[in-house]
């Protein structure tokens, strides 16, 4: 393997010309398939022949793709999957494949929000040539490419598909996972193998939910007190070494990290390091006796944020200036969600602003406008959840949230809350806890619950998780997310984020909590969840899926059997021909 | 560690007599816990002392218990368990407990149903003494004695709870755990895992449900082609050699392996090896157009054994020899759940018999009659599900079913049909769906499956899977399995089993599938779910569930977070002290 320059442009032509050239997704079923389904497979005449065990990779210098290529060169060679269903193909006399020769427009390219993912790939049968091609605009395109090629090869000696030509792109450009380190944590390695995942999902945005009232596992340098008292130990914290080993990670797999620090709730844990800045910390979350509405905090860990106190400011900028420094990506996610307004109403300082006719709302817009301000100098773009603008009791002007600057992230009431963000022209992110919140459907976590010891009979509902039920892979990959929008407002979508909150996870489940379930995600917003005719394909994924998860397993990722075995062998009879019946 | 013999039972008679006895379990909040939770643990003052670096085990000369008193004092000296909450016990300057003395008053007791498994467990304050003390009527209650005192020990270096008293004894004898390995496989090493795990949590009994439609994993010497073409792969089989390990591994641990053949229905696997004696193999499970009622298996994959055809019984003969040589085990578990009317409908031999006026329940009765005298024949008691009995459709006389020889296994209809089988005058063993499935609220996992792709906002209820919602730890710690029966019916439970079946699941989640969950039932079985004024305890569990899974984790078992570590260091911060409203 070394860096190549010659670009065999004619070569790639005159294939192009050979093969029929389907921009629609093809229905065709393949024996060998790649996981998100590409855009466009040309495979008319399905072909294996061998990979050359010297087999080299050429490309363009740059350091994360020659990483890249490095180690998908070795994947390559050792990988030697064995299918559940082996392809029916004979290996053909051919000489073996012995090289893929990757070409990139704009090797500059960086990785950030929208950046062209697109490739084409080339795998001539090697009757013809021995040189497969690979063309990408950027390092990053070549990446998904590559990750394409590693799925077409399998078996001991390696072969691999040939004969076929793959143009391939996103639909969507911002589709991510978002992780929840404060609940429970999780080591730096589990965060590296999560990216790996992400990225042979051909995902690109790690979202990590880095704090919340439970624990500050992030080591700051201006302000080392609050994972020093706010972490849940010594061994549970992410120092600026392990950030800085994340995100460049992430740089060599092609998924963006962008960091959340959310506030002004959910913020108990900042309280063991700055008790004068935080309301309501250490309080009963839901008193006895009192209404719902008047809960503390939404779950257990009570505390936010007292956007009257100044040394709040102090802090939450040096929070800001820091995260911005350790994280290079130009999104930066600010949280301001679940309010709680008793949280605030408990502080003196507060009740006497409310008291002179002051609004929790212009307590919210107080914080808001002063911190977003400040983001937005140090070149970010700001990611809010929804609640900043729809909460119905505290919430903030959209004059304060200048749409250039503000995405939103949606998790409440599906489609409507998507329809009523774009309406009001801000850019969002869908993570609809109705189809997208993978923590859902495990019951419900508090103690001395009642519900759980009722006599025999009694219906138990959904469960008692709020977000229930447990939402399957077929849930997830058939939300359409642009759903009800007109085409001015889908474009306002940029894409979405499964999300694991991790009050019932932690290392020993991220894997089968996931995966693979943001795999079903990741074909949705990558080549969609339709068929040509634009029928759901989901039936016709449940194989491609079964296969794809064992592939993520010999890998090293735990994703979780959606079927018996059984079932991807007997193609077919494991589904069911009924109609659903309402209720 | 050595071979000791003398016996300190004045010793323990002397601690007994400076100890208040106190049988009724405490309620006591102690620094330092066991799971399950002792019958009785007194520990007036608690204190701790320093174990030895050279802590030896003295015990009586046994090979079973040979083996796990060498396994547990090489974890006593290496575990080091670093609690989530370091118990607030400072180390006074007594010597360090230089042994621990076993004696056991019958060593040659079998490891089977019922055998006595309680123990007294007696550690002095090492300035009194510093041998402490167990004594069992025998060595698997010796090894329930070894597997509390491993709990009593922490930190590093390695400190052990001092100057206290356990008497311990389990409510149920039958405390197990069931998996499915044919759905989906297990390798040997993920069912030794399990034996461990369920040795640390005190569970005896591994009910292995060997073989179902899908899959015939296990090799028989007399039906060889069973496995051959049954299995679903060369490396997906259990060897008689594999068996054994299992087996043998069981008995280090004191955990009985009960084998099941499910049949005659649950055995289109059998149809690769013996086509003739299996009904409508290889038909779609549930036609197009057809009712709910008119499928033809429960779930995909048909076949159940055909009672008309004499090779039935040849081959199922030689599979229950094989099996009974294999497994020690004095139960053999004969499955004959869900018979479903329409396969044998869809036989022609068996339409012959019904035209001339048989009935389903008349073929049922005769595999059953033809099958079950030659495995009490081979001195083996038999459990089947309650089906056999109570199905509404194909079921059997209970004069044919002798209550010495037959146990049931309930799962309908929760406390309704363990009654129904206890007042028929049968032994029980509960596996209510409803509290003990630990695969139920994780979505249907048929392919094709409309329900998943409905219109935004229709209700999913509770998911899709059968037996929705998931069930809590809460809600297996909970469930009391005597519940509605008088002391008569009570005295039939034998006990309990959860049970995983595998559609889902596989290796990757047979961890957190299964754990912390299955320990709610091993304490609710073993000293109850009741603090001694007779309230259920679960509040109080919560925090020492905690504990026990992480500690379970750092020992190699994957079980999942019930909550955020923040609980456990909030002590009741978690909670909630609402009472429950219904929906």
């Amino acid at each position: 393997m070394g860096a190549a320059i010659g670009i065999p442009l004619t070569f790639l032509l005159i294939l192009a010309f050979f093969i029929t050239l389907s921009p629609q997704i093809s229905a065709v079923s393949y024996p060998i398939n790649v996981w998100p389904k590409p855009t466009a497979f040309s495979w008319p005449q399905p072909q294996i022949t061998l990979l050359s065990p010297n087999f080299k990779i050429h490309f363009p210098l740059n350091p994360y793709l020659h990483q890249a290529a490095n180690r998908y060169r070795n994947q390559f060679i050792k990988e030697h999957y064995n299918p559940l269903v082996v392809p029916h193909l004979n290996l053909t006399s051919s000489p073996p494949l012995k090289s893929l020769t990757i070409t990139v427009t704009d090797d500059s390219a960086p990785l950030t929000h929208g950046v062209n993912e697109s490739y084409t790939l080339t795998i001539p049968s090697p009757y013809q040539s021995t040189t497969a091609t690979l063309t990408a605009e950027t390092v990053w395109g070549a990446m998904r490419g590559l990750e394409t090629f590693s799925q077409l090869i399998f078996g001991n000696p390696s072969r691999l598909a040939c004969d076929l030509y793959i143009h391939d792109e996103p639909l969507f450009p911002h589709r991510g996972v978002m992780l929840d380190t404060s609940r429970n944590f999780y080591g730096v390695s589990d965060l590296q193998r999560l990216i790996r995942a992400l990225s042979m999902n051909k995902l690109n945005v790690f979202h990590w939910h880095i704090t919340d009232s439970q624990s500050f596992p992030l080591v700051l340098p201006s302000e080392p007190e609050l994972a020093g008292k706010g972490a849940y130990g010594e061994e549970m914290k992410y120092s600026p070494e392990d950030v800085k080993r994340v995100v460049e990670f992430g740089m060599r797999y092609g998924v963006r990290v962008v960091p959340e620090i959310d506030m002004p709730a959910h913020t108990g844990s900042w309280a063991l390091a700055y008790p004068d800045i935080v309301t309501c910390a250490n309080m009963m979350w839901w008193p006895a006796g009192v209404d719902w509405t008047d809960h503390l905090a939404v779950e257990p860990g009570t505390g936010q944020l007292n956007p009257l106190s100044p040394n709040a400011y102090k802090v939450a900028k040096n929070v800001i200036h820091d995260v911005v420094c350790m994280f290079p990506d130009s999104y930066y996610h600010g949280g301001a969600d679940e309010i709680a307004p008793n949280c605030w109403i408990t502080d003196p300082e507060i009740q006497a602003f409310v008291a002179k006719n002051g609004t929790l709302s212009q307590l919210l817009e107080m914080f808001v406008d002063s911190t977003l301000r400040y983001i937005i100098s140090l070149n970010r773009t700001v990611i809010y959840w929804e609640d900043v603008l729809l909460d119905a009791s505290v919430n903030v002007s959209p004059s304060l949230l200048p749409p250039e600057n503000v995405i939103f992230q949606t998790w409440n009431n599906g489609p409507s809350n998507t329809k009523k963000l774009t309406e009001a022209g801000y850019r969002v992110i869908v993570s609809s806890a109705d189809y997208y919140y993978l923590d859902c459907g495990h019951g419900g976590w508090v103690g001395n619950d009642t519900r759980y010891d009722q006599p025999p009979g009694t219906d138990t509902g959904n469960g008692g998780s709020w977000c229930a039920p447990f939402k399957t892979w077929q849930t997830i990959y058939n939300y359409d997310i642009t759903y009800g929008l007109n085409e001015l407002a889908a474009n306002l979508v940029l894409g979405g984020e499964v999300a694991l909150w991790s009050e019932q996870a932690d290392s020993t489940v991220l894997d089968s909590r996931i995966w693979p379930r943001a795999s079903a995600m990741a074909e949705a917003l990558w080549s969609g969840n339709r068929d040509a005719t634009g029928r759901k394909r989901y039936a016709e994924a449940t194989d491609r899926l079964n296969e794809w998860r064992n592939r993520m397993v010999t890998r090293g990722i735990a994703a979780e059997p959606i079927q018996p075995l059984w079932c991807i062998r007997n193609p077919g009879m494991c589904n069911t021909v009924h109609p659903f019946l309402a209720g | 560690m050595g071979n000791g013999i003398r016996s300190p039972i004045s010793f323990l008679i002397l601690l007994a007599l400076l100890f208040p006895l106190t049988l009724q379990i405490s309620a006591v909040n102690y620094p330092i816990n066991v799971w399950p939770k002792p019958t009785t643990f007194s520990w007036p003052k608690p204190q701790i002392a320093l174990l030895s670096p050279k802590f030896e085990i003295h015990f009586p000369s046994n090979p079973y218990l040979h083996g796990a008193a060498k396994r547990y004092s090489q974890l006593l000296i290496q575990e080091q368990y670093h609690p989530l909450v370091a118990p607030p016990l400072n180390l006074p300057d007594s010597p360090a407990l230089q042994s621990l003395i076993i004696t056991v008053t019958d060593k040659s007791a079998q490891l089977t149903h019922g055998v006595d498994e309680s123990y007294t467990l007696v550690i002095p304050s090492p300035s009194q003494s510093t041998a402490a003390a167990i004594s069992a009527q025998t060595i698997w209650g010796a090894m329930r004695g070894l597997e509390t005192f491993s709990q009593l020990v922490y930190g590093k270096p390695s400190r052990v709870a001092c100057d206290l008293y356990i008497y311990d004894e389990p409510l149920f004898p039958h405390r197990g755990v069931m998996l499915d390995t044919s759905r989906n496989f297990y390798g040997v090493a993920d069912l030794l895992r399990l034996i461990k795990a369920m040795s640390m949590n005190k569970l005896n009994v591994l009910h292995w449900h060997i073989t179902d439609s899908q899959s015939f994993p296990l090799v028989l010497p007399s039906e060889p082609e069973l496995a051959e073409k049954g299995a679903y792969g060369e490396v997906m089989k259990y060897s008689p050699e594999d068996v054994k390990n299992v087996v043998e591994f069981g008995m280090e641990y004191g955990v009985r392996i009960v084998p099941e053949i499910d049949m005659p229905g649950h055995t289109a696997s059998w149809a690769e090896a013996h086509p003739d004696i299996v009904a409508c193999t290889n038909m779609f499970w549930w036609p197009a157009g057809a009712d709910l009622s008119s499928r033809i298996a429960h779930e995909p994959a048909t076949g159940q054994l055909n009672p008309l055809a004499s090779n039935t019984y040849k081959v199922v003969q030689n599979i229950i020899k094989d099996v009974a040589t294999m497994f020690p085990d004095s139960f053999f578990h004969g499955g004959a759940d869900e018979v479903t009317t329409n396969c044998w409908k869809s036989d022609k031999s068996i339409q012959a018999f019904l035209a001339k006026n048989g009935t389903l329940s008349q073929l049922l009765e005769m595999f059953i009659t033809s099958t079950l005298p030659y495995v009490i024949s081979q001195n083996r008691t038999v459990v089947y599900w309650e089906d056999v009995l109570l199905d509404a459709n194909v079921s059997v006389a209970a004069s044919l079913l002798p209550q010495e020889n037959v146990i049931l296994q309930t799962w309908n209809n929760g406390p309704n049909n363990t009654k129904k089988l206890a007042q028929a005058g049968y032994r029980v063993i509960v596996s209510s769906a409803e509290f003990y499935y630990l695969d139920c609220g994780h979505g249907g996992w048929v392919g094709n499956d409309s329900r998943y792709n409905q219109p935004p906002g229709t209700d999913l209820g509770k998911g899709g899977s059968w037996c929705g919602p998931f069930k809590t730890w809460q809600t297996i710690y909970n469930y009391d399995i005597t519940y509605g029966l008088n002391e008569d019916e009570a005295k039939l439970v034998i006990g309990g089993e959860v049970a995983l079946w595998s559609e889902q699941a596989d290796p990757t989640v047979m961890d957190p599938r299964i754990w912390p969950r299955a320990s709610a039932m091993a304490e609710t079985l073993w000293s109850g779910n009741r603090d001694e004024t007779g309230m259920k305890r679960y509040a109080e569990a919560t925090d020492r569930l905690n504990e026990w899974r992480n500690r379970m984790v750092t020992r190699g078992i994957g079980a999942e977070p019930i909550q955020p570590l923040w609980c456990i260091r909030n002590p009741g911060m978690c909670n909630t002290v609402q009472p429950y409203v219904p929906n």
